[in-house]
């Protein structure tokens, strides 16, 4: 049996944040994937719990906008809704991409993008394309209203700069120029429905075979979705070709180990991590074969 | 801390009291005895447990009861027709679809709630449906068909 709690609905961001103001034992239930299973399994996260509050009667949680400049995703969106947005597959196919693969349709339906980066799992799949996109994200409480980059709100495992009286209300996307591609790559287990042992995703431009700009974020293997940003400097400025691409997913091991320590599976992951990061970077630059 | 939930349950219009830390996976199951609807694993995994809410698959033991309110919910005890079995239902039976049945009600709903925003989908199309439904024994092929086969093909 699960914990006492009352579940509150409110229907507007303003209601919410006056609800949860002031009421550090009141959490939020987006699509309740973790929240839900925390419960059933007595999790520590949730003992001091006695007040959830139901964000999906929120109309703008859940909605997708579009301008010229913008696409600004409700923090409370399910990925269902993300995968099948026009404007998203278009000027954001990485986030699609990675969207689609989390879960099953079942999660699909319930879970939301602001959940997943909220929960910040390393394996949390929306994370590394949501970086490479520079995505920003607003935070609002009943008296504050910030944005600011996912990259600073992703501070350790399981751990954000979120105030427990804090909303995560909107993901924020800004178009880039044409010319910039990418490509995201999951590894699980098996290939339906797994959490990911390792993700990738790639995101750049080649202009006169050059490498002008590249981004470069992974998930699962390192300790929180994150750039490579040593990675991304050493490939700025050089010729797209065979050598450059080589080296750069040679480094990217050394890198990783750094990060992550030595751990047992480390023999097995590094070899896969560079050749996964080879082929990204080769799709990236050359295109498909 | 019980609260008042209306919800339309496989067209029925229902008005009820439940306690707010109720899954809908047990309200369902203790309070309504429509246990056609089964858990297996708890933790949104298996499948076993999907039903139809506001015409998408989810996994009700991963919501709460109180979520339903104002919603439509359809469980497998929703897809019988006249009191006889659904096309879908008969082919399930007619493929060899079933061997110890516990995961065929959750396997239902969601090929329904495919069936019911693509009437002809692909193979591929079933399968991405039903990827969030383990069968331990059947074995997938004979499940695809009997969804195949009842899409009006
Ligand atoms: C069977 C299964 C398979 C899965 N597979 C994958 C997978 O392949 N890839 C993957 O990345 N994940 C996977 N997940 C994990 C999970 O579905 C995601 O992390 C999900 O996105 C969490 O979102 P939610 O809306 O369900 O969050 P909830 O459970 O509702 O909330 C999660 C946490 O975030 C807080 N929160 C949520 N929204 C907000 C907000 N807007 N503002 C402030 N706080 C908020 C909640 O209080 C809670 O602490 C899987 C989960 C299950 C059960
Ligand atoms: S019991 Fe709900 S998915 Fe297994
Ligand atoms: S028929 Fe036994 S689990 Fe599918």
């Amino acid at each position: 049996m699960i914990a006492q709690f009352e579940v509150l609905a409110p229907k507007t961001i303003q209601e919410a944040l006056q609800l949860i103001s002031g009421n550090p034992r009141a959490k939020i239930l987006a699509g309740g994937t973790d929240v839900i299973t925390g419960f059933h399994q007595g999790s520590s996260r949730f003992i001091d719990t006695t007040t959830l509050i139901d964000i999906n009667h929120i109309p703008e949680m859940h909605a997708i906008t579009e301008t010229d400049s913008h696409i600004v995703i409700g923090a409370g969106t399910p990925f269902t809704h993300i995968v099948e947005n026009p404007g998203v597959i278009k000027y954001f196919p990485l986030l699609a991409e990675s969207c689609s693969v989390i879960g099953s349709l079942q999660i699909r339906n319930r879970a939301t993008i602001g959940g997943n980066f909220i929960n910040n799992a390393p394996c949390a799949d929306s994370v590394p394309a949501l970086l490479v996109y520079e995505a920003k994200i607003r935070i609002q409480s009943a008296i504050s209203d910030r944005e600011m980059p996912l990259a600073d709100f992703l501070v350790k495992p399981y751990k954000t700069q979120l105030k427990p009286d804090e909303i995560v209300t909107e993901v924020i996307l800004t178009k880039f120029d044409d010319g910039y591609k990418g490509n995201f790559y999951k590894l699980g287990r098996r290939r339906g429905v797994a959490i990911s042992r390792l993700t990738i995703a790639v995101f750049g431009k080649v202009e006169n075979d050059i490498i002008t700009d590249i981004r470069i974020a992974s998930g699962a293997v390192t300790p929180i979705g994150m750039r490579i940003a040593e990675l991304e400097q050493k490939l700025i400025g050089k010729p797209a070709n065979d050598d450059s691409l080589k080296e750069a997913a040679i480094e990217l091991g050394k890198i990783i180990l750094e990060k992550t320590g030595i751990r047992w599976s480390a023999p097995y992951k590094l070899p896969v991590m560079q050749q996964v990061c080879y082929q990204q970077l080769h799709t990236l630059v050359f295109g498909k074969e | 801390m019980k609260k008042h939930i209306k919800f339309l349950l496989n067209g029925r219009e229902m008005a009820c009291e439940v306690e707010q830390n109720k899954r809908l996976l047990d309200f369902l199951r203790e309070d309504l005895q429509l246990t056609g609807t089964k858990e297996g694993c708890s933790v949104g995994e298996c499948g076993a447990c999907t039903i139809i809410v506001d015409k998408l698959a989810v996994n009700s033991c991963l919501m709460l009861a109180v979520q339903v309110d104002g919603a439509e919910v359809m469980t497998v005890e929703g897809l019988m027709e006249n009191g006889e079995l659904s096309k879908m239902q008969q082919q399930f039976i007619d493929k060899g679809a079933i061997q110890c049945g516990f995961c065929t009600p959750g396997m239902m709903m969601s090929a329904y709630a495919l069936i019911m925003h693509n009437p002809d989908p692909s193979v591929e199309e079933i399968k991405t449906a039903i990827a969030g439904n383990l069968c331990r024994c059947t074995g997938y092929k004979q499940i695809i068909e009997a969804v195949s086969c009842s899409c009006g093909k």
